[in-house]
C-alpha cells in the first residue's frame, strides 16, 4: 500500500512548480490576458525545454513516456499559476490521438514536435469529415488562431490539416477566461488527400478523451487550491474592526468548508489518474465522474474564496478572479458536470 | 528535458494500492470464519434491526466471536485480553475490505471501546488495564462519557461537576448532560474538577466509576430519533476511591482530549457510509428511479463525495504507514462523513416518496425504519463529538494557522427586543 505521490513524482511536481514560479510568473499571465490575441509566443518552447510538452510522448519520439499521473501533475501545477496554455489539447489529447495513429513520418514528426514545444497541434473531435471532404463550422477551437495543425477525429478516424490550409477559416471568440483563447474555425470544402489520413481508432479516441478530462480537472483543482492560498494569506492579514478577518468564524468557516471540500478530491484525482495509467475498466465511470466532481468543488471555492477578499475581490487588481475564470472554463470544456454525471451514471447503472 | 529521475524506467508506473499476496491467508482465515460463524453473524448497513434486546444479544455474541478470533481488540495485548498482534494497518485493511465484501458488522463501536480502551492504554495504571480492558472489549462491560454539561457544551474546559478529597474517597457534585447511554452502561468515564484554583484547564481530573454508585441518579432525555438514549445524570455526594482516576489528578484534560481524538475517528469512518450509498442504489432500483436524471444526478453528486472520501483515507492510511503527519488532511473526515450521512439517507429517503414518513415499527416501514432513525442520527453526530462549527475552527485553526478569536473583554448578554 502506497497512495500518493512517489518520491520521482514529487520532484517533478516540485520542479514544474519552481519553473512557473519563475518563468511564468502572474506578472506574464496578466500581459497575455491584456493582449488583443491572448497568445504567448515562448511559454510553447519553455514548457518543451522543461520536459512537459513530452510527458506522453515516447521516448522513441522525444518524449519521457511516462503516465496520466504525471500529466495530472503538470496540469495542477499549470492550472496553480494559470499559465496561459491549454495542456489538456495540446499535450495531453494531441499527443494521445498522435499515439493510437499509423505510424509513420508524418506521425512520428508531429510527436517530436509535440515534445520539444515548437509543434503545436489542436485536435478536434468529431469534425464534419464526410465523403473525404471537411465541411462546416467547429466552434470553441482551442489555440486555433496559433496552431500549427488541426487533428480532425471522425469516428475514431484521424486526419492532419496544416492550419494554413486554403479554405479555413479563423476566427477567435473572446473568452471569460483571458488565460486560454478559442476561436470559430470554418472548413469550406477542403479536400482531405491521403497523406493527411492518420488512421487511428475509437477505443484510441475514447481513452484519449478520458486523459483530457483528467488534465482539466487537474488544472481545476491547482486552480481552486491556489485560490484558497491567496484568500487564507489575505485572511491574515487583513484587519477590520481592530481584528485580522481571519480570526472571524465568518470568514474562518468559508476557508475551513473549502479545505474540507478540496483535499479529498486530490486523492479522486489520483486514483482517476491511476485507473487511465492502469487500463482499468472503471475509467469510464471515474474519467467523467471525476471531472464533474472536481470542476464543481472548484467552482464552489473560488465563488467562497472571492469572497473572503471583500471588496478587492471583485476587482481586476487582485488576483482572485483569474483562477475564478479559471475554474469556470474547466468547468464547461470536454463536458460540464451534469453532462458528465449523467455519463458517469449510464456507465455505472445502465 | 527532464532530468534522469522522471524517466519512465525509473519510476513506477502506477500506484501502489495492493495490499501483497502475503496477506491471502489472512484473507482465507477471516473468510473461514465466516463460514464457521454464520449463525451469529450480524449484518452491517441498513438491513439489520428487530427486537431491541435480541438484536442486542446478537450484536454482544458477534462481538465475542470476533474478540476470540482476534478481529476485534486485535492490536490489544493478550494480558489485557486480547489478541496482542503487532499493529499492522494492512492486515487490519484486509480485514476491514473482508468484512465490507460480506457486508458483515466488525464488531461494537462504542465509547468504551473505540475511546476508552485505547485512552487506558496510554495512561492507565497496570492494576486499572488488566481490570477494566477485557470485559470492555467483549462487549461485557458498556460504559458511557461524562464529559458535557448544561453550562459546558462546545466550551468543555469550562465544565463544574466537581470532586472534593475526603480520606481516600472523591466527593462529587454537579451534572452531566448529554451522556448518550447512561442507562444501559455499567460505567462512567468522566472529566470532573477536582482542584478549584488551578486554572480551567488544570483542575480536571479523569475519573471512572460504576453507574451503581450510591448518589447517581441518571433521567433519560428522549432524541429526536424517538429513542432515550440521551441522558442528564445528577451527582449527588458520590463516592469514587480516588484510585479511580486515569493519569494523574489535574491531568484530566490532557487524558479528556487525547479520548475525543477517538471519537473523531470513530465517527468519520467511511465504510458505513459505502454500505449506505449502496443501500440507497439498491432502493433507486426498486422504485424505477434510477431511471430518472434527477435522481442519478443527485446520486452521482453524492457518489463523487463519496469516492474522494475513499480514497482520501488511503492517503491517510499511507501516511501513517509512513509515520508522516497528515495535517489538515485528518482534520476534515469528521465533518465530511457526518454530513456525507445524513446527504445519503436524505435521498434514500427522498427516493421512499411517501413511504419516506414511515419509522421503526410501523407497517410497510422499509429496512426497519433505519434509514428515517440514521437520518436523524447522523444530524446528531454531525452536532456530537464536537459540532461541525467546532470542526471548522480547528481546520481553520490547526489546518491553516488562522488566528483565534479574540477573548472578549466582557461578555454583554443580548438586549432583549
Amino acid at each position: 500500500m502506497d497512495f500518493g505521490l512517489t518520491q520521482p513524482q514529487e520532484l517533478l511536481r516540485d520542479s514544474i512548480a519552481r519553473f512557473l514560479a519563475q518563468d511564468v510568473g502572474i506578472e506574464r499571465v496578466r500581459r497575455v490576458m491584456d493582449s488583443e490575441s491572448g497568445q504567448d509566443e515562448a511559454i510553447h518552447g519553455q514548457l518543451g525545454d522543461q520536459g512537459i510538452t513530452g510527458l506522453l510522448v515516447d521516448m522513441d519520439r522525444g518524449g519521457s513516456e511516462l503516465g496520466m499521473q504525471e500529466a495530472a501533475i503538470a496540469a495542477q501545477e499549470i492550472g496553480r499559476a494559470a499559465a496561459p496554455v491549454n495542456f489538456h489539447s495540446a499535450y495531453v489529447l494531441a499527443p494521445l490521438l498522435l499515439a493510437g495513429a499509423d505510424a509513420g513520418e508524418r506521425r512520428n514528426g508531429l510527436l517530436e514536435g509535440i515534445a520539444e514545444g515548437r509543434t503545436l497541434v489542436t485536435p478536434i473531435l468529431d469534425a464534419p469529415v464526410q465523403n473525404g471532404r471537411v465541411d462546416g463550422t467547429v466552434l470553441y477551437v482551442p489555440d486555433a488562431a496559433w496552431s500549427d495543425a488541426f487533428l480532425l477525429e471522425s469516428g475514431g478516424s484521424l486526419h492532419l490539416l496544416e492550419t494554413k490550409t486554403a479554405g479555413i477559416d479563423i476566427e477567435p471568440l473572446q473568452t471569460v477566461d483571458d488565460t486560454r483563447r478559442v476561436a470559430e474555425v470554418t472548413f469550406s470544402g477542403v479536400d482531405l488527400n491521403a497523406a493527411e489520413s492518420l488512421g487511428g481508432s475509437a477505443e484510441s479516441t475514447r481513452r484519449a478523451v478520458y486523459a483530457a478530462q483528467i488534465a482539466i480537472a487537474a488544472d481545476a483543482l491547482g486552480a481552486a487550491r491556489k485560490g484558497l492560498h491567496i484568500a487564507v494569506d489575505y485572511a491574515k492579514e487583513r484587519k477590520q474592526f481592530e481584528r485580522i478577518i481571519g480570526s472571524f468564524q465568518a470568514v474562518k468557516h468559508i476557508c475551513a468548508e473549502v479545505l474540507a471540500e478540496v483535499e479529498p478530491v486530490q486523492s479522486l484525482l489520483w486514483h482517476t489518474a491511476d485507473a487511465w495509467d492502469e487500463g482499468s475498466d472503471e475509467i469510464d465511470h471515474f474519467a467523467p465522474l471525476l471531472k464533474a466532481h472536481a470542476t464543481d468543488v472548484a467552482s464552489h471555492a473560488v465563488t467562497m474564496t472571492t469572497q473572503v477578499f471583500g471588496g478587492i475581490g471583485f476587482t481586476h487588481e487582485c488576483d482572485m478572479h483569474i483562477f475564478y475564470k479559471r475554474a469556470g472554463y474547466d468547468r464547461q470544456v470536454l463536458g460540464n458536470p451534469t453532462a458528465l454525471r449523467e455519463q458517469a451514471a449510464a456507465a455505472m447503472y445502465a | 528535458m527532464l532530468a534522469e529521475p522522471f524517466k519512465r524506467d525509473k519510476v513506477p508506473p502506477i500506484m501502489d494500492t495492493s495490499i501483497g499476496s502475503q496477506y491471502d491467508e489472512l484473507r482465507q482465515e477471516v473468510r473461514s470464519f465466516f463460514a464457521a460463524n454464520e449463525d451469529v453473524a450480524v449484518p452491517a448497513g441498513p438491513g439489520f434491526g428487530g427486537d431491541a434486546s435480541e438484536v442486542r444479544n446478537r450484536v454482544v455474541k458477534w462481538q465475542q466471536r470476533l474478540v476470540d478470533a482476534g478481529y476485534a481488540g486485535r492490536e490489544i495485548p493478550q494480558r489485557y485480553g486480547g489478541a496482542g498482534r503487532e499493529p499492522d494497518a494492512l492486515a487490519s485493511l484486509v480485514i476491514e475490505e473482508e468484512f465490507q465484501n460480506a457486508g458483515l458488522s466488525l464488531g461494537m463501536e462504542n465509547q468504551g471501546i473505540s475511546m476508552f480502551v485505547p485512552t487506558l492504554l496510554h495512561f492507565g495504571r497496570e492494576d486499572q488495564k488488566k481490570d477494566l480492558i477485557g470485559p470492555t472489549i467483549r462487549g461485557e462491560l458498556i460504559w458511557c462519557q461524562g464529559y458535557s454539561e448544561p453550562g459546558s457544551g462546545s466550551d468543555l474546559a469550562s465544565l463544574r461537576t466537581s470532586a472534593v478529597l475526603d480520606g481516600d474517597e472523591y466527593v462529587i457534585n454537579g451534572q452531566k448532560i448529554w451522556t448518550s447511554g447512561a442507562r444501559e452502561a455499567d460505567m462512567m468515564f468522566a472529566l470532573i474538577r477536582t482542584e478549584a484554583d488551578a486554572g480551567k484547564h488544570g483542575g480536571i481530573s479523569y475519573l471512572v466509576l460504576s453507574m451503581d454508585t450510591p448518589g447517581l441518579d441518571v433521567r433519560p432525555l428522549m432524541t429526536m430519533t424517538g429513542d432515550a438514549s440521551f441522558n442528564e445524570v445528577f451527582f449527588t455526594d458520590v463516592r469514587v476511591p480516588a484510585t479511580n482516576v486515569i493519569g494523574r489528578p489535574g491531568q484530566g484534560w490532557e487524558v479528556g482530549t487525547y479520548t475525543l481524538r477517538f471519537e473523531r475517528n470513530m465517527l468519520g469512518r467511511s465504510n458505513a457510509t459505502e454500505n449506505y450509498l449502496a443501500g440507497c442504489v439498491d432502493i433507486l432500483r426498486e422504485t424505477g428511479l434510477i431511471d430518472s436524471p434527477v435522481y442519478r444526478d443527485r446520486l452521482l453528486k453524492l457518489e463523487g463525495r463519496v469516492q474522494a472520501m475513499k480514497y482520501h483515507q488511503l492517503r491517510l492510511l499511507t501516511d501513517r504507514l509512513k509515520k508522516r503527519d497528515s495535517g489538515a488532511g485528518g482534520l476534515i473526515v469528521k465533518l465530511n462523513n457526518c454530513q456525507l450521512n445524513y446527504d445519503v439517507c436524505a435521498l434514500a429517503i427522498d427516493a421512499m416518496a411517501e413511504r419516506g414518513v414511515l419509522r421503526r415499527g410501523s407497517k410497510h416501514v422499509r429496512d426497519y425504519g433505519n434509514w428515517q432513525r440514521n437520518y436523524m442520527y447522523a444530524l446528531g453526530l454531525i452536532i456530537g463529538g464536537g459540532t461541525a462549527q467546532i470542526q471548522k475552527n480547528i481546520i481553520g485553526e490547526r489546518g491553516l494557522g488562522l488566528p483565534r478569536a479574540p477573548k472578549p473583554a466582557a461578555v454583554q448578554s443580548p438586549r432583549r427586543p
